[in-house]
Order: C-alpha cells, then sequence, then structure tokens
C-alpha cells in the first residue's frame, strides 16, 4: 500500500509539476489546521462546562496540523518529496493520465445529478458505462450490456432483498425494485 | 471454564446452517477481495456497511469476520500469481513466492501459504479465545486516563512508524481528526466547524469518508496510472494433492508455527498490524536457514512463503483483542469492523464480553468455522481465483466506483452525500499521489470521538490538572512502553535497511523489496 523507501529518497525522480502539487498539497494541510484555529476560537463554550470543554481538542488537532504542515512544507520545498503508493494495477513507468481522472470525476458528478430525475440503476448503469469507457473498455455494447446487468442486480439485491430504500426510477412499475 | 462454555454457545449459534451461510458468503467474497488488486479488506467492509441496515448483528458480524480473514488468504495467491506486488500485508510473501512460481514451484508456495494461513489462524483464534476474556477482565478495572495513554499508543503507531514518512502518517491521522470533531459536541450541544451549514451539523458520515478514501480514491488513483496490456498470471499445474511434496512439508511446519507465535503478540499489542509481522518472520526466517536452503532465499525459498504468510494470519487474529477487549482498532480494517459494531449501537469494550457475550462468542466461533471454509477454498478451488485475477481492470475499477456510489447514496438517501464522496475521493487520490498512508486518517476517523472523551473525562476527574493523565502507574508504564516500541522500531528500520541494501541483487526487479514495512 506504500513504500519504505525514505521520503528523501523519492526527490531524484519528482517531475517538477508533483513537487508543486505536493507543495500544494502541504500548504493545504497548514491551512485547515489555520482555519481549524481560527474557526476553533469561535466554538461556545457553555459557562457550565464542568471540563475542559469543547474547545480544547479541537485546538490541539489544528495546533498539530499547522506544525504538520509548516514542517511538510519546509520538507517539500528542501527537495523531500514523498513516495508515491503502489499497486498491483499501478504502471509506475507512465505518466498521470489527468484526462481519465477528469473524466471518471465528471461520471461520478453526472450519477449524483441522475439518482432522482432518472432513479438509480438508470444513473447507476451511466456510472459504470461511462467509467468503463474512460478506462478504455471496448466495445461500447459489452460495457453497456454488463452496466445494465449490473445495476439491475444491485437494485433488486439492495433495494428488494436488503430493504435498501434506493429510488428505482421508472422500473418501479414491474414491483420486484424496491421503491 | 465459564469461557469455555460460552465458546462452545458461540458454535451452537455459528454452525446453525443460516449462519454457516453468511460466513459462506463472506470467506468467498474476502478470498475475492482479497485476490483483486485495487481491493482491500478495509475497502470491503467499507462497501458492504449498507448490509448492516437489514441484517441481525449476528449475521452481519459473522459476514465481516469472513472478509477479514478471508482478505488475508486471498492476498498470498495475488502475490505469488500475479507478476507484480500485492498488498502490503503480503508483500514479504512476493519475494520468495513469487520467484517460486516463476521456477514452476507456485502449486508448493500457495500451499504452503494455505496450509500455513490455516495452522497459524486457527493456533491464533486459540489464543484469542483465551486471551480476550483475560484482558477483558483486567481492562474493566482501567479509567480514562490508562485509556488516553493506550489510544495515543495507538494513534502515533499507526500514524508514525507504520508509513514511510512520520510527518505524512501524522497528518494524515490530524486530518481524519479533525473531520471527526465537525458536527456536534457530544458533551455540551456546542456546533464545531460546521461552518453553518446545515449538511456538516450531523458531522460527515464515517463510511462516507471511509469509503471515500478507499474505494474512490483508490479507482482514481489506479485509473491516473493504470497498467494496461495483459494480465500476467504465472498458471499452476498438477492435482492439488501433489502440491506439497514431503521436503515441503518439512520445511514448512516450522516456519508455520513461528510465524504464528511471531505474528499473534505483535497483532495484539495495540501498535502493529500484520506489516511488522511478515517482515520480522521473513528476516527470522532467512536468518534461521542452513546451508542450501539458505541459498535459495531471494530465488523461492519455501520458508520465506510459509513464514510470512502464517505471521499475517496469527496477526489479523492478535489485531481483534484489543478490538474486542478494548475498542481499540490498530489496522483500517479493524477500524472498519468497529464501524460495524457501532452501527448496532454496541461499542467494542472491556463490557463488550459481558453486555454481547453471545455476539462476541458466535464471531470468534465462526473464525474457526471461516479458517476452515478457507483451507478447503484455497487449496482445491484456488482455480477459481486464479480467474478472478484475470477480471478486466476497466471494469473492476468501474464496479468499484458504482459500489461506492451505492454506499455513499445509502448513507442519507441524498444525492448531495455521493459529490462529498468524490470530493474527499479526490482528496483520497492526492494522497496516495503525494504518499500520504489512508489507514491514520481512518483510524483516526473511528478513534478520534472515543479518545476526546475519555480525555475529557480524565481531565473533568483531575480537574484540569494534565499531570494526572500521565501520573497514574498503568499509564505512566504505557508511555514508557511506547518509548521502547518507538525504539524499537527505528532499530527494526535500520535493520530493514541494511537487509535491504545487501539484498539488491537477489530480489526481483521492481518495487517489491522496498515495499515491507517496519
Amino acid at each position: 500500500m506504500s513504500t519504505s523507501t525514505e521520503a528523501v529518497a523519492g526527490s531524484a525522480t519528482a517531475a517538477p509539476g508533483k513537487r508543486i502539487g505536493e507543495l500544494i498539497f502541504a500548504l493545504l494541510i497548514l491551512s485547515i489546521g489555520i482555519v481549524g484555529f481560527v474557526a476553533g476560537a469561535g466554538i461556545q463554550t457553555p459557562p457550565s462546562a464542568s471540563d475542559i470543554g469543547p474547545r480544547a481538542f479541537p485546538f490541539v488537532v489544528s495546533g498539530g496540523l499547522v506544525l504538520l504542515g509548516v514542517c511538510l512544507v519546509v520538507q517539500v520545498l528542501r527537495g523531500a518529496t514523498g513516495a508515491a503508493e503502489e499497486g498491483e494495477d499501478v504502471d509506475p513507468n507512465v505518466k498521470t493520465d489527468w484526462l481519465t481522472f477528469a473524466k471518471l470525476c465528471g461520471f461520478v458528478l453526472l450519477h449524483a445529478f441522475l439518482i432522482v430525475p432518472l432513479g438509480w440503476p438508470v444513473a447507476a448503469a451511466l456510472l459504470f458505462f461511462g467509467a468503463a469507457w474512460s478506462l478504455g473498455a471496448r466495445p461500447w455494447w459489452r460495457n453497456l450490456g454488463i452496466a445494465v446487468v449490473l445495476a439491475l442486480i444491485l437494485q433488486f439485491s439492495f433495494a428488494e432483498l436488503l430493504g435498501v430504500s434506493l429510488p428505482p426510477g421508472f422500473l418501479e412499475r414491474f414491483g420486484v425494485f424496491g421503491g | 471454564m465459564d469461557n469455555f462454555l460460552a465458546l462452545m454457545d458461540g458454535f451452537a449459534v455459528a454452525t446453525q446452517p443460516i449462519y454457516l451461510l453468511y460466513a459462506l458468503g463472506g470467506v468467498l467474497l474476502g478470498t475475492a477481495v482479497g485476490v483483486l488488486p485495487g481491493i482491500g479488506p478495509a475497502m470491503s467492509l467499507a462497501l458492504l456497511m449498507p448490509i448492516t441496515y437489514s441484517l441481525e448483528p449476528t449475521a452481519a458480524i459473522i459476514v465481516f469476520a469472513g472478509i477479514y480473514y478471508g482478505g488475508m488468504y486471498g492476498g498470498s495467491t495475488t502475490s505469488i500469481l500475479l507478476n507484480t506486488p500485492g498488498e502490503s500485508a503480503s508483500i514479504v510473501t512476493a519475494l520468495e513466492g513469487n520467484k517460486m512460481a516463476k521456477a514452476g514451484r507456485g502449486a508448493s508456495a500457495l500451499a504452503t501459504a494455505a496450509i500455513g494461513s490455516f495452522v497459524a489462524g486457527t493456533i491464533a483464534t486459540v489464543l484469542l479465545s483465551f486471551l480476550a476474556p483475560v484482558v477483558a477482565v483486567f481492562a474493566v478495572q482501567i479509567g480514562p486516563v490508562e485509556y488516553v495513554a493506550l489510544m495515543i499508543v495507538a494513534f502515533l503507531t499507526v500514524g508514525a512508524l507504520l508509513g514511510s514518512s512520520m510527518l505524512r502518517g501524522l497528518a494524515s491521522l490530524g486530518l481524519g481528526l479533525f473531520i471527526a470533531l465537525m458536527g456536534v459536541d457530544a458533551l455540551t450541544a456546542q456546533q464545531r466547524y460546521t461552518f453553518g451549514s446545515p449538511f456538516l451539523a450531523d458531522g460527515i458520515d464515517v463510511v462516507l469518508v471511509a469509503v471515500a478514501l478507499f474505494a474512490v480514491g483508490e479507482a482514481l488513483y489506479v485509473a491516473s496510472r493504470l497498467r494496461h496490456g495483459p494480465i500476467k498470471v504465472i498458471p499452476v499445474t498438477g492435482g492439488w494433492t501433489k502440491w506439497m511434496r514431503k521436503e515441503d512439508w518439512k520445511r514448512s511446519w516450522k516456519p508455520w508455527l513461528r510465524g504464528t507465535f511471531i505474528g499473534f503478540p505483535i497483532g495484539t499489542i495495540p501498535a502493529g498490524g500484520a506489516d511488522v509481522a511478515t517482515f520480522v518472520s521473513y528476516a527470522s526466517e532467512r536468518k534461521l536457514a542452513r546451508g542450501e536452503n539458505k541459498l535459495q532465499f531471494g530465488k523461492g525459498a519455501i520458508e520465506g512463503v510459509a513464514g510470512p504468510e502464517s505471521a499475517n494470519n496469527a496477526a489479523a487474529a492478535g489485531v481483534l483483542v484489543p478490538l474486542l477487549t478494548l475498542g481499540i482498532p490498530t489496522t483500517a480494517t479493524a477500524a472498519m469492523m468497529l464501524v460495524a459494531f457501532q452501527r448496532y449501537q454496541i461499542q467494542p469494550g472491556p463490557l463488550l464480553f459481558e453486555t454481547n457475550g453471545a455476539l462476541v462468542w458466535a464471531l470468534i466461533a465462526s473464525l474457526y468455522v471461516g479458517n476452515l471454509m478457507l483451507l478447503v477454498l484455497n487449496l482445491p478451488l484456488v482455480g477459481i481465483w486464479v480467474k478472478i485475477l484475470q477480471i478486466p481492470r476497466a471494469y473492476l475499477y468501474s464496479g468499484i466506483l458504482v459500489f461506492a456510489a451505492l454506499g455513499a447514496f445509502s448513507v442519507n438517501f441524498t444525492p448531495i452525500d455521493v459529490i462529498i464522496l468524490l470530493i474527499i475521493g479526490v482528496f483520497g487520490f492526492f494522497m496516495r499521489r503525494y504518499g500520504y498512508p489512508i489507514a491514520p486518517m481512518v483510524v483516526g476517523l473511528i478513534l478520534g470521538p472515543i479518545f476526546e472523551n475519555q480525555l475529557r473525562r480524565s481531565l473533568a476527574i483531575s480537574q484540569g490538572d494534565p499531570i494526572a493523565l500521565i501520573s497514574s502507574p498503568v499509564a505512566a508504564t504505557i508511555y514508557v512502553a511506547l518509548i521502547v516500541i518507538f525504539a524499537l522500531s527505528f532499530w527494526l528500520r535500520r535493520r530493514q535497511r541494511q537487509f535491504e541494501s545487501t539484498d539488491i541483487d537477489s530480489t526481483p526487479s521492481g518495487p517489491a523489496n522496498d515495499e515491507v514495512k517496519a
């Protein structure tokens, strides 16, 4: 899941773009800490509180994040970048495919907006179809077939058998897909 | 003796046909997700959390226990037969197992892994049955101060020791704690970090965050650098009864037992996880090997599969001791088990054996049953799993996204949760990209509220005096132990680095050799 290559060792191979991204991420952690600190000051402490109150622990956590964020920013600026995660299906020798990344995010977003108007099965089938296409599965009719079957099986087993109320959309009239 | 009777009652429950069926379903699913790259047991528990809405607790916990154990078996198949390194807990297995498979001895490697997992799993479950009630009796007596100490140990070891970069691990932990703070404070009913949004007033659901980080983050990350081309699986030949030669048995049984007794204790201390155990086992097998066998290390020594695979399973059972008796999860998978209990308003901890004895003993009994099922599933039926390994990756990761969306939507039945899923998932993508481990964040998220509660109770008792946190003898001992653990871990890391640098020529190309976490 992750590697033991020391953070320092990753610096030689990291692309400049990735270093900037990593710097932004470290700054993001720092700013979450700062926001946490500022927002923490706004937490009301009821006078009746008999303990350290609801503010103390948020301060500890955001303080820690600020400290870690500063250390991480310094570390990245000094050239020590993190070792990206590895996995069986991850090709360490290819460039990041941002287009596929964006397509997948887009299809998840589309899915979120389609659940209510079209029902869960249609939205889910579209998500699968779109994601499989983005990831390079061909031909399209096979992707579509698998998408439809998967969505129907999930709708049936979760909505009908397990009683999870997924909106069935137009399938409602068939009666076996919950609702 | 009472515990023995309770265990027998547990068996009476777990062997009812319907529960056997649930256990079978769990181990099947667990092995499948263990085999499949990209899905781990933690992710599958997160994805299956919706079943807790309709299944009764015993059934759901038995399914989850099956997934938990099954995942441990499945991982070895992947790392032995697939030409690329597998999950962290079974990486060490890939060192020797993959070499064995390439030399045409994949069947022996699979067999020693499966039988070793069974031996270790069974012995470790016996140890769990006897140890857990004893620890629970002890745990009832400890107060909030000691709890705070134990949880700090868990936080720091999971956050700082298990990953490659201490800063990144701790930052990940901090982010988990931060998200856990969002919502209404349980003690004073004050809103914290809700930024005036009604969606944040209830906090962000733990399952939503876990599914987003594990499933969406992983799918996006793999998709961005997907390995294209055919999936190279090393073929296995011959009937399974002939897989272990007499010599293989002779060379395997000692590593199995040693792995068990290395793995279980490391799993039990609230500071471990399976990765450390597999590495320690591998290193000791390598050291203990003599003559001809020693020369085989790095080229496919069976001891290097037998030991770590046993250690891995024994550690998985060991992790259940702090989980069930103290309510402290030390791995991401254990954290998801804790969430499953919480879904039923059951809080694992010292009182669990008293308040939900029947459930816990049914769970433990189902581990024995599940282990036996897994042995059968992984020896004669290993061919099925080899086929699963070849699922086209485009479909695999699309399926993961669909399941994640399902899990997210079913939290509150609002599409907004799917959008939150995507946002946190993208965050998880960048965490992977920049080397931030995911497990500390999930552990922080789940343990954070419990920790704060105990911390505030401690300080309420001491009237705000922080010295009270370290002045109790038990707590002080725990902090000393923490220092020892850190010292030991730094020593281990140095050993490991030496071991890796002397080993560079004999280990497979690719990242397999530097994948061990200590």
